[in-house]
């Protein structure tokens, strides 16, 4: 097996090339932002309000860009020729993840800045931030291998921006429909969870079950490319 | 001279058809192949189970000598270059973007961009975004970008499908300089003079067999019926073989300065798939 970070990288570049001129993208992409103008105008906001944008950055970004941009390569016909070059489906998809993580730190960090998030320890929460992100990168990808185009990629991300995209709302739901309660585990609302405990001087000893958890939802998320994805090697 | 290309028994079933039934040829190093038939014969799919892209049902396919499943590692990959009928390209990105990324997949220098798009006509309009091209123009820039790493084999399918004779021409030239170097081809093509003009050799691919192969020479004269046309001044046409009486008339209507015109009857490669398929290509 032969990787090559030169081929990755070449198409990192030519992603980013292509992302920036793509209206559609350049649009949605500040869309998250709006709701950290939103956070930033209480002098004192509490981390659920940065969990606004935060969260909308991890589905309209991270997991929306990375479907996008693997959805159009085959809505295009240009996905036969990257397979039939040297580059393997392993790099192609790691130059697009690399793009989609790129894109993702700077809104979010953008994001922190207007909103004035500061996390209590933030090591803690860049690990819980990091597990996360490989979650919705995962999500992108089963989603840009299942679908066909990229309208189609964006309707798909319809029902997940409900269940993922607006976290603190579960709350209401749950208090009110005791089923629902399983929804605690989704790995948005653990990332919440942590984030308020981390505000109020939790420590890794505190929060070491919420990690495992986000932790295990990418691995999952993980385990189900590669099977999607050994499956769709050849295409008949 | 060795194989590159060695096919032997291959078939192809897809869910409910047979395309390929019992196909054979070998291709040699070096040469121009010219892989001809009717739509929907199975050019297209041989094309795919050569480069990896389809697994054959049956039989042999073997390309530089190993079997066509192990053409996926970038070792191969560098070996051979692909046109096919429906790739495409970044819209949004200029042509000198869309050749930029296939120089660094592929470890070719940037400035293989200008001489492969010398080949087709475009260096002046690298610039230019691919939304903005034309048919032929897209075309020429898949094949350039096909060229890009001057691979060792070739496989072009129906690469001047959209092409004005004059591109057309240039883009022969091309291929003839690149097979002189050493590049082996593979051509798929509805252009029975292309065919003609470029192919060392053809095969015929007819209800999933190879019917014909052999230099278009040689099958015209194969199916000749060793006659000419003449035609006269005033207006007749006489048909005649071989033999003394031929001769004969002949010699007596050149003599008498009555001749406007001698025209072989060899059949054109059209004729001969006319003829054997039994239907007008498409
Ligand atoms: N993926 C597929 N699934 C099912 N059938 C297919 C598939 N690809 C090709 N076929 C069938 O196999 C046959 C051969 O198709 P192919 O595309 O190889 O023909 P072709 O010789 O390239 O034709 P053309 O000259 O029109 O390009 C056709 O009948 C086609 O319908
Ligand atoms: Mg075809």
């Amino acid at each position: 097996m032969t990787y090559s970070l030169r081929r990755v990288y070449a198409i990192f570049q030519k992603d980013l090339k292509d992302v920036l001129k793509n209206m559609f993208i350049t649009t949605s992409l500040p869309v998250p932002l709006v709701f950290a103008l939103i956070a930033s105008r209480d002098p004192n906001p509490p981390v659920e309000a940065h969990f606004m944008f935060i969260n909308l950055v991890l589905v309209m970004i991270t997991a929306f860009l990375q479907s996008a941009i693997i959805a159009e390569e085959k809505e295009k016909n240009t996905l036969r020729g990257l397979m039939l070059s040297p580059a393997t489906t392993l790099e192609i998809l790691n130059g697009k993840s690399l793009l989609t993580f790129v894109f993702t730190i700077v809104t979010i960090m953008v994001g922190a800045a207007i909103s004035g998030y500061e996390p209590a320890n933030l090591w803690l929460v860049a690990v819980a931030f990091l597990f996360s992100i490989f979650f919705y990168l995962a999500l992108g990808t089963l989603i840009g291998l299942y679908t066909k185009s990229m309208m189609e990629a964006s309707v798909l991300l319809m029902p997940i921006l409900l269940v993922f995209g607006f976290g603190t709302m579960h709350r209401a739901f749950i208090e009110e429909y005791a089923f629902l309660s399983f929804t605690e585990y989704f790995p948005n609302i653990q990332l919440l969870e942590l984030a308020e405990n981390v505000q109020t001087g939790a420590g890794i000893a505190d929060v070491w079950p919420a990690l495992t958890i986000i932790l295990a939802w990418s691995i999952v998320m993980f385990l189900l490319v590669i099977i999607v994805f050994k499956r769709r090697e050849i295409d008949e | 001279m060795d194989s590159i290309i060695t096919v032997s028994s291959l078939v192809k079933v897809f869910a409910n058809q047979k395309a390929l039934e019992d196909v054979n040829f070998n291709v040699g190093h070096g040469e121009i192949f010219g892989f001809l038939g009717p739509s929907g014969s199975g050019k297209t799919t041989t094309i795919k189970i050569l480069t990896g892209q389809l697994h054959p049902t049956d039989g042999k396919a073997e390309v530089f000598g190993v079997p066509t499943s192990a053409l996926n590692s970038p070792y191969y990959r560098k070996k051979f270059g692909v046109l096919t009928d429906n790739s495409g390209l970044y819209e949004r990105l200029s042509i000198f973007d869309n050749l930029k990324l296939y120089c660094d997949l592929y470890d070719v220098p940037v400035r293989r961009i200008d001489e492969a798009l010398d080949m087709v006509n475009l260096k002046a309009e690298q610039k230019k975004i691919v939304s903005k091209l034309s048919k032929g123009m897209l075309q020429r820039v898949l094949l350039a970008r096909t060229l890009l790493h001057e691979p060792d084999l070739l496989f072009l399918d129906e690469p001047t499908a959209a092409l004005d004779p004059a591109n057309s021409q240039h883009i022969h030239e091309g291929l003839r300089q690149l097979n002189a170097k050493g590049t082996t081809i593979f051509l798929t093509t509805h252009d029975m003079q292309e065919a003609e003009d470029l192919c060392d050799r053809v095969a015929l691919l007819n209800k999933g067999r190879v019917q014909l192969l052999d230099q278009p020479k040689a099958l015209r004269r194969q199916f000749s019926d060793a006659t000419v046309t003449v035609e006269l001044r005033d207006g007749r046409a006489i048909i005649l073989s071989t033999g003394p009486e031929a001769a004969e008339t002949m010699h007596t209507h050149m003599v008498n300065n009555e001749v406007a015109a001698i025209y072989t009857n060899e059949p054109t490669l059209g004729d001969i798939f006319v003829e054997v398929t039994g239907r007008e290509l498409i």
